[in-house]
């Protein structure tokens, strides 16, 4: 079985925003809710970059490891889920992840949170495929219609790639060989002043 | 359009949006299409990764385009003429101009080399801020690598000499001899997917559609197309010599109601029906605020309440809603020129109508839908039906309802790098048929003014269009408009330059030849019904026959203004006096010493009413602001984040929040344009009709835009204003 997996390509993300709108608007997530954001360094300067983050699906993922009711739990296929009705909105994964994926519904005193939220790879939830409990809690399921996650299709310059990890890395390495050859290459900018 | 229209005939982009993938670099010039077009940039990307082309941006702003630019270059607002004069300068200079393009293909080249001579990197300098070895290298950077994609848009068009900056862009290119290849041409972005198409069917108030004019001939031949008798079409004007007057424009029709200037009109203006517009995009927008005020009847129709809505204190304002683009089907025209039919997902919702049904009501109570629904009984396909029958200036004949349709199901194939079908129903047929599309037959002409392709299978020469001989004033040197000698499209019966096909069927000219026969002649004989002829660099109805710099009306740089003045006012400029010299003051810089800018943000959409009442948009883009420089900011006292006054010289003056970047220089000031919903410090998110206000209420920073009008088009001014800036 494939591994799916995301990869934000920066030489192509332009900060549009476009998958995180998509997120949004077909999972039917809450404002103020985030499971992909698009984060900018060196705004307005030289060197400005731009990419898009959401749960990474890690291979050994921490947020699994820390998790004290055991709520998440990793596909075949890698994509990590959370069940929220196991989930008792403790914040721990959110403190061991690396990537700040995990959400949690803000706005209520004390501090106290509901369920865990976060990206899906748009794989929905524990529940049956379709259901509308599946579609109430996590969204939309993407993979069981063969479809790749809302973002990544909606990405204007193919950015943000998603999918079978030997797919994507295909992909990439092409593009990555192509901008490499001839005058981009690493430091001929700098040796023979292109 | 005019600028670039007067150059070579179209005023369109020339090549496609796929076709930037075989550039070999680019130049954008007023043009962030990284948030104003952001689908264009996989085909951008493409060129830069795939062909390393180079991506030169040149802007006031180092924007999200600058950040994947291999060139930035920062200009002063409303000098963009003066660098593109001084990259033509250089070019010739160093001999790296196309020779045998220019031979053939070009009129006007000596007489406006003449002129760039006055261009000189160090002169550039001066006046653009560019450093002369920076001149140097684009100029050099583009002669290596051709052929050249050149992109603008508003930044490039909305001076005040907007139409010589255009033409500045289109003679770059010549010089280059870039037009008609692909991977080079004039790539102007337009805003959505049916900007081209409303430009082509001419909502404006100086041409009937497809670019006609509005002489007498052109009324009757559209009242052919319409069917309808002409002598009634002139007895509903007040008199006939209205049919033939250009109206007032977009950009200046409060003068009509204000009066604030002479207008040359037998009646204010009393009524008015906005129809799918963002009108806070007009510049100086209290002015416009003031006059919906004073109108008698004013509509507005649109999905979402414009800010329009909300800034109508007396009770003369009527809201249609209108349905949404998924909620009705027809045809759209893309910035590729490509024709699309858009089809209808689901019924209008919330008691909405579509355009189709708003209009049908309105000319029904009107009384005259007898006439105006002669031909139209299937809509809409029988509209685009009547659309291919008249429009025939700029070959939209070809596209029927029913090829349309066939593109739109086929769409699988169609090849990304060639835009043309391989196989299939579709054939040999470019996607969309990118006008002109001459006949049933013919596949779209996907790039104009290629003559490597027979006319017949999407090749063209430049039109001929503005005489056949004439004699320029500055050299006296008279020169045939017509291509010459062995320069034509293969296949072309006559080998060399020919004028534009008439009296095939006697009495008409192959625009009014209603029969088509005229264009099929053309067509079968190998040739372009418009004619071979040069492009121009000489534009003799201009007030600049050759572009040069001007000072912008409000100019930050006092001395430049003697050496580079504006123009003399113009009385009567589409039927409002308009100052020029009388405006521009050396002294005002004193008083409002930033430039003040404004464009696009990708999470928003023009004057913002449809994306501001989107909650996920409006949570992306909460808040309006203004980018100033930390050092601008610092010098005045204001930290980032705190409120700041901004005030036009016009007394317009808006409340918003500064934001620390180094987008901006120290002199120059950016607001976004797409909000809405606040007039100079006061919210009038209680004025929107209950339940409809917008999520994010903002000043609209047109209220800020200067004074300023291109002297051919009359488009506002809005990205070279002064202002002045203050803690609020």
């Amino acid at each position: 079985m494939g591994r799916m997996r995301f990869l934000c390509d920066i030489e192509r993300c332009i900060d549009c925003s476009g998958c995180v709108v998509a997120c949004k608007e077909g999972n039917k997530i809450p404002v103020g809710v985030n499971r992909r954001r698009v984060i900018t360094i060196n705004q307005g300067k030289p060197g400005e970059k731009s990419i898009s983050v959401a749960c990474m699906h890690c291979s050994d993922a921490p947020c699994i490891a820390v998790c004290p009711v055991d709520a998440i739990y990793q596909r075949d296929d890698g994509i990590v889920l959370v069940d929220k009705k196991t989930c008792i909105g403790c914040g721990y994964c959110f403190m061991a992840c690396p990537f700040g994926a995990p959400q949690f519904p803000s706005g209520q005193v004390f501090g106290t949170r509901g369920a865990m939220d976060k990206c899906t790879f748009c794989a929905g939830g524990p529940e049956e495929n379709y259901s509308d409990e599946e579609r109430k809690l996590y969204g939309q399921n993407r993979i069981a219609e063969g479809k790749v996650p809302l973002c990544a299709s909606m990405c204007a310059t193919k950015a943000l790639l998603a999918g079978d990890a030997d797919v994507v890395a295909d992909v990439f390495r092409k593009r990555v060989f192509e901008r490499g050859s001839g005058a981009n290459a690493w430091g001929w900018n700098k040796a023979y002043k292109k | 359009m005019a600028g670039v229209a007067n150059t070579w005939g179209y005023g369109a982009m020339t090549n496609s949006l796929n076709d930037i993938r075989h550039t070999k670099s680019m130049i954008f010039i007023g043009s962030n299409a990284a948030e104003a077009h952001p689908i264009s940039m996989q085909h951008i990307l493409h060129a830069k990764e795939v062909n390393n082309a180079p991506i030169i941006v040149v802007d006031p702003r180092f924007t999200k385009l600058a950040a994947k630019a291999t060139e930035f270059v920062r200009i002063r607002p409303g000098s963009d003429c003066a660098f593109i004069m001084g990259l033509i300068n250089e070019i010739i200079q160093q001999g790296w101009h196309d020779k045998e393009f220019i031979r053939t293909r070009v009129g006007g080249f000596p007489e406006m080399a003449d002129v760039a001579t006055k261009y000189t990197p160090e002169e550039v300098e001066n006046i653009t801020g560019i450093p002369a070895a920076q001149t140097r290298k684009v100029a050099k950077i583009l002669a290596m690598n051709r052929p050249t994609s050149l992109t603008w848009c508003m930044g490039g068009t909305q001076h005040h000499i907007g139409s010589s900056i255009t033409r500045a862009f289109c003679i770059l290119q010549l010089v280059l001899g870039n037009m008609g290849k692909s991977g080079g041409g004039t790539n102007i972005f337009r805003g959505h997917d049916n900007v081209q198409g409303a430009t082509d069917m001419c909502v404006l108030s100086h041409t009937l559609p497809g670019y006609y004019g509005l002489s007498d001939g052109s009324w009757k031949h559209w009242c052919r197309v319409w069917d309808v008798d002409y002598d009634y079409m002139v007895s509903r004007f007040k008199e006939k010599k209205w049919m033939n007057a250009k109206g007032f424009t977009l950009a200046r029709w409060y003068e009509g109601v204000l009066q604030n200037e002479k207008i040359h009109q037998y009646t204010p203006i009393k009524a008015m029906i906005q129809w799918g517009c963002g009108s806070n995009s007009n510049s100086q927008y209290n002015k416009a605020v003031e006059a919906y005020n004073k109108l008698d009847l004013f509509v507005i129709v649109d999905p979402f309440p414009t800010m329009a809505a909300a800034t109508c204190t007396t009770d003369n304002v009527y809201i249609l809603p209108c349905s949404s683009q998924y909620e009705t089907s027809g045809s759209v025209t893309s910035t590729s020129r490509q024709l699309q039919w858009r089809y209808k997902v689901v019924d209008p919702i919330n008691g909405s109508r579509d355009d189709y049904t708003i209009m049908s009501d309105l000319v029904k109570r009107l009384g005259f839908a007898d006439q105006f629904y002669k031909n139209i009984k299937e809509i809409p396909e029988d509209i685009t039906r009547e659309i291919n029958k008249g429009t025939l200036t700029i070959g939209y004949n070809g596209q029927t309802p029913e090829r349309m349709k066939l593109h739109m199901e086929n769409w699988h194939t169609f090849d990304i790098e060639t835009l043309q079908a391989k196989g299939g129903p579709c054939n040999g047929d470019y996607y969309g048929m990118p006008w002109p599309c001459w006949t049933e037959e013919h596949p779209g002409t996907p790039i104009l003014y290629d003559i490597s392709k027979p006319v017949a299978e999407g090749g063209l020469p430049f039109r001929n269009r503005f005489g056949l001989k004439t004699t320029y004033v500055m050299s006296g040197r008279e020169e045939n408009e017509l291509a010459s000698q062995g320069s034509c499209n293969p296949g072309s019966e006559v080998k060399g330059g020919y004028p534009e096909f008439k009296d095939v069927v006697p009495g008409t000219n192959w625009k009014t030849d209603l029969s088509q026969k005229t264009i099929k002649e053309a067509i079968k004989r190998g040739m372009a019904p418009f004619g071979n002829a040069r492009a121009r660099c000489v534009v003799w109805t201009f007030p600049d026959q050759v572009p040069i710099h001007r000072e912008p009306l409000h100019s930050p740089r006092p001395d430049l203004i003697e050496k580079y003045p504006t123009y003399e006012d113009k009385p009567n400029h589409y039927r409002v006096d308009t100052r020029y010299k009388s405006e521009q003051n050396p002294d005002l810089a004193k008083q409002f010493p930033f430039v003040l800018t404004t464009g696009r943000m990708v999470e928003h959409m023009g004057g913002g009413a449809e994306t501001r009442s989107n909650k996920y948009l409006a949570e992306l883009q909460p808040e309006m602001y203004a980018e100033i420089n930390p050092i601008a900011g610092n010098n005045l006292g204001v930290r980032d984040g705190d409120m700041i006054w901004i005030e036009s010289p016009e007394g317009g003056k808006v409340k918003v929040k500064a934001f620390f970047t180094e987008r901006v220089d120290a002199k120059t000031i950016f607001m976004p344009y797409h909000f809405g919903g606040v007039l100079m410090g006061k919210s009038l998110a209680g004025q929107y009709p209950p339940g409809h206000e917008p999520y994010v209420v903002g000043e609209p920073a047109n209220v800020c835009t200067n004074y300023g009008y291109d002297i051919v088009t009359q488009i506002q001014a809005t990205k070279d204003g002064l202002c002045n800036v203050s803690r609020a």
